[in-house]
């Protein structure tokens, strides 16, 4: 009886153990939720939950609330997309739960659609609101012809620069075009300095640059992808980038906004950062920088586009939600009312607006920390109307960005060039993208 | 019958969590590492099909370059890192349990002070001695003229290397102390006694002796370098030589988290615990058979 007792415990825990392997031998996945009927809007007052890693984004949620009796909009906190916050997102809806909107970056808003985890708004009315959105923030929520995303947010590229080392002190200007880049970037380089510092694994930067030049990377054709880095507006950016790396003539030990950077920054051994407009408030706590920095244009080709897009996030609703009427509402509101940008603004401190012909207010004054330039209306708004609107972001962004990160960390050690970087990573995506079962191929 | 359910009830609430947070989840794992998710249509509207796919994620995670790269990244900082560590370690502990050894308490409690730091706040506090222009070492070295940058590809793993030292020798001294000090005295008076000096005695006493403690030491720090992840993850804001696939856990997390392929990410843990495994029972092996020719 007593071993009986032990024995019993034993093979009750091991089958406990095996039932639930074999139960769990599929991994969760929260099925097809865009081929079910939409769900209707509520009659009676709702309650619907949004987790981002915006900071005060409940101050945002608390104006919505008191404007209207209908909705309350409950925010929770949740760490940045890759430090853990697409972690939880994609568990949570995995396990059939989680919150009715969660924050997602531009660039990871077809990859959550591939998982299954967010709603096509398209389904919801969302193509009829669309003229009230930023065509440059709109195209990056759209595949084909769905929109899966609120934009709320984005980062169309400027160049953030130390005026006072740059001007004054080594008498050069910011460079206008990517030819003047490389003839400044190689006087700083003499003067012991660095115009820019990359971090080369950081794929985000490479990916604008080919946005800005004309390249669409990506391209939805009926169901399949084509996938297209080696046309003449990547290949002529590759170049150009290969003639720097060579020449070394930028820092390639940090990226921008990292605790090295702003050291060098500060010492002003690091003179600019050429990044998405966000990079204003981060660029204001450089020690020591107030009124000497200044912004400019992102340096372009003769052709091609103004600026590319660096960052930026969409509220996207999520697959389990049981109110995406009321969460489409809200999210409308916050994303194109100027009481909504205005409120993102002040307390969340966002990137760009989203919406069409509204910055948000205090972005119309001039700034004391940039040299008294009012660079949002001179600078950024035109960076935001001169996207790349073909660019369409591809299911496997993460994916993709890894690769030609590890790309630029190969070119900047000199083992393969871009030029040829390029042509690899259009080979391995496309494998990729098949081994997950979508239809792709090279462009020919 | 009473006395035997007794310890069942009492472990009862550790079995419940110990069962649904190890080893559920370990058989989970080992489950999805055969099965992997396919969708059709432009994003998936085609629907998803899941099947039961024998070992090809295993084979794909084996002839993955950066993942074959990031384990071989592991063996070399392993050989190095770990060999430095149980030296430093052993040099340490037969310091302090020499006869002469001056406030041996003291030392043993600085020495062992480091572990009590967790790896993510010891990396914080390392990487700002790494970065230039914030680091005094750097500043110093480069006023005599050596220019060395500890974050970058080539220099990290080595930086990473002496976080994980700095952190750990400390541990590893105090089991090998706790060995020594089992050393039954009348062996250290028959050396006395024959005249055997300090090294000797060492030499001929105490590493044989401890070479149980040593043996634990290596095969745990085996299995800590093979599962390296907060570190390296927290200099990868830093460090440009640091991808996202730099280490085997940085891996799985990678293809777990970021890029949605589950399937991937639980072979490449299974092939990380049976590495481990594999590489402790090899150690072992080689210590017995060290143990039966000497």
């Amino acid at each position: 009886m007593k071993s009986y007792t032990r024995r019993a415990a034993l093979a009750a825990t091991g089958a406990a153990g095996m039932g639930a392997a074999l139960a769990a031998c599929a991994p969760p996945n929260p099925g097809n939720v865009n081929a079910e009927a939409a769900i209707p809007p509520s009659d009676g007052p709702v309650t619907v939950s949004y987790w981002a890693w915006l900071k005060d984004l409940q101050k945002v949620a608390d104006v919505f609330n008191a404007s209207q009796d209908r909705i309350t909009v409950e925010t929770t906190w949740i760490p940045g997309g890759n430090s853990g916050g697409y972690a939880k997102i994609l568990s949570a809806v995995a396990a059939g739960g989680g919150p009715d909107i969660a924050q997602v970056e531009l660039r990871q808003v077809p990859e959550f659609a591939l998982a299954g985890a967010i709603v096509d708004l398209t389904r919801y009315g969302f193509a009829e609101q669309a003229d009230a959105y930023d065509p440059g923030a709109l195209a990056q929520v759209k595949v084909g012809d769905s929109y899966w995303a609120v934009p709320q947010d984005t980062g169309p590229v400027a160049t953030f620069y130390n005026r006072e080392v740059l001007e004054d002190e080594l008498g050069l200007k910011p460079p206008a075009t990517w030819d003047e880049f490389r003839e400044t970037a190689a006087a700083v380089s003499e003067a012991g300095k660095n115009l820019i510092s990359l971090d080369p694994s950081d794929g985000s930067h490479p990916i604008a640059w080919a946005m800005q030049s004309g390249a669409v990377w990506f391209r939805p054709e009926g169901d399949g992808w084509i996938i297209d880095m080696t046309d003449d507006a990547s290949i002529r950016m590759a170049e150009f980038w290969d003639g720097i790396l060579a020449d070394k003539i930028i820092g390639t030990g940090y990226g921008s906004y990292t605790t090295p950077w702003y050291a060098a920054a500060g010492d002003g051994t690091v003179l600019a950062s050429i990044s998405g407009s966000w990079s204003d408030a981060l660029n204001e706590t450089v020690p020591g920088g107030s009124g000497k920095w200044a912004v400019a244009p992102m340096p372009r080709w003769d052709d091609g586009y103004a600026s590319g897009g660096h960052g930026g996030s969409s509220a996207a609703v999520l697959s389990t939600s049981k109110h995406p009427v009321e969460a489409l509402e809200f999210l409308t509101w916050m994303c194109t009312d100027p009481a909504g940008i205005d409120a993102m603004i002040e307390f969340s401190g966002i990137g760009w607006s989203p919406a069409k012909d509204y910055i948000g207010e205090i972005r119309q004054q001039p700034s004391e920390f940039f040299s008294g330039q009012n660079y949002n209306e001179e600078i950024i708004v035109p960076m935001a109307e001169g996207q790349n609107l073909d660019w369409t972001w591809a299911p496997m962004m993460q994916r993709a960005q890894a690769i030609i990160g590890d790309g630029m960390t190969k070119a900047v050690s000199g083992e393969v060039p871009l030029v040829d970087m390029f042509a690899n990573s259009q080979k391995e995506i496309v494998k990729i993208m098949r081994d997950m079962g979508l239809d792709a191929e090279e462009a020919r | 019958m009473r006395s035997r359910t007794a310890p069942w009830v009492l472990l009862a609430p550790f079995l419940v969590v110990f069962i649904g947070t190890m080893i559920v989840p370990i058989f989970m794992a080992i489950g999805y590492s055969f099965t992997s998710v396919t969708r059709s249509g432009l994003l998936g509207e085609g629907g998803l099909t899941n099947s039961f796919a024998w070992f090809d994620n295993y084979v794909a995670a084996l002839t993955n370059a950066n993942f074959v790269a990031s384990i071989g990244r592991m063996i070399l900082f392993g050989i190095v890192q770990v060999t430095v560590m149980i030296v430093a370690a052993t040099v340490l502990a037969l310091l302090l349990e020499s006869a002469s050894a001056k406030w041996p308490g003291f030392f043993r409690a600085t020495y062992f002070l480091p572990y009590g730091i967790p790896g993510v706040i010891a990396t914080i506090l390392w990487s700002f001695l790494y970065i230039p222009g914030l680091s005094p070492i750097v500043d110093v070295l480069g006023a005599v003229g050596i220019n060395i940058d500890f974050l970058g590809p080539n220099m990290v793993l080595w930086s990473i290397a002496n976080i994980v030292t700095w952190t750990y020798t400390g541990y590893n001294m105090l089991i090998i102390i706790a060995q020594l000090k089992s050393i039954p005295g009348e062996l250290y008076e028959a050396a006395k006694l024959d005249g055997a000096s300090s090294l000797r005695v060492a030499r001929s006493i105490q590493l044989p002796l401890i070479r149980p403690a040593l043996m634990l030491t290596v095969i745990f720090s085996i299995i800590g370098t093979l599962q390296l992840f907060a570190e390296p993850r927290l200099l990868q804001t830093m460090s440009a030589g640091i991808t996202s696939e730099y280490t085997p856990n940085m891996s799985a997390y990678a293809f777990a988290f970021q890029y949605n392929d589950i399937g991937m990410a639980a072979a490449q843990s299974v092939i990380i615990a049976v590495a481990a495994f594999l590489l402790s029972a090899i150690a072992l092996g080689v210590s017995n058979w060290m143990e039966k020719r000497g």
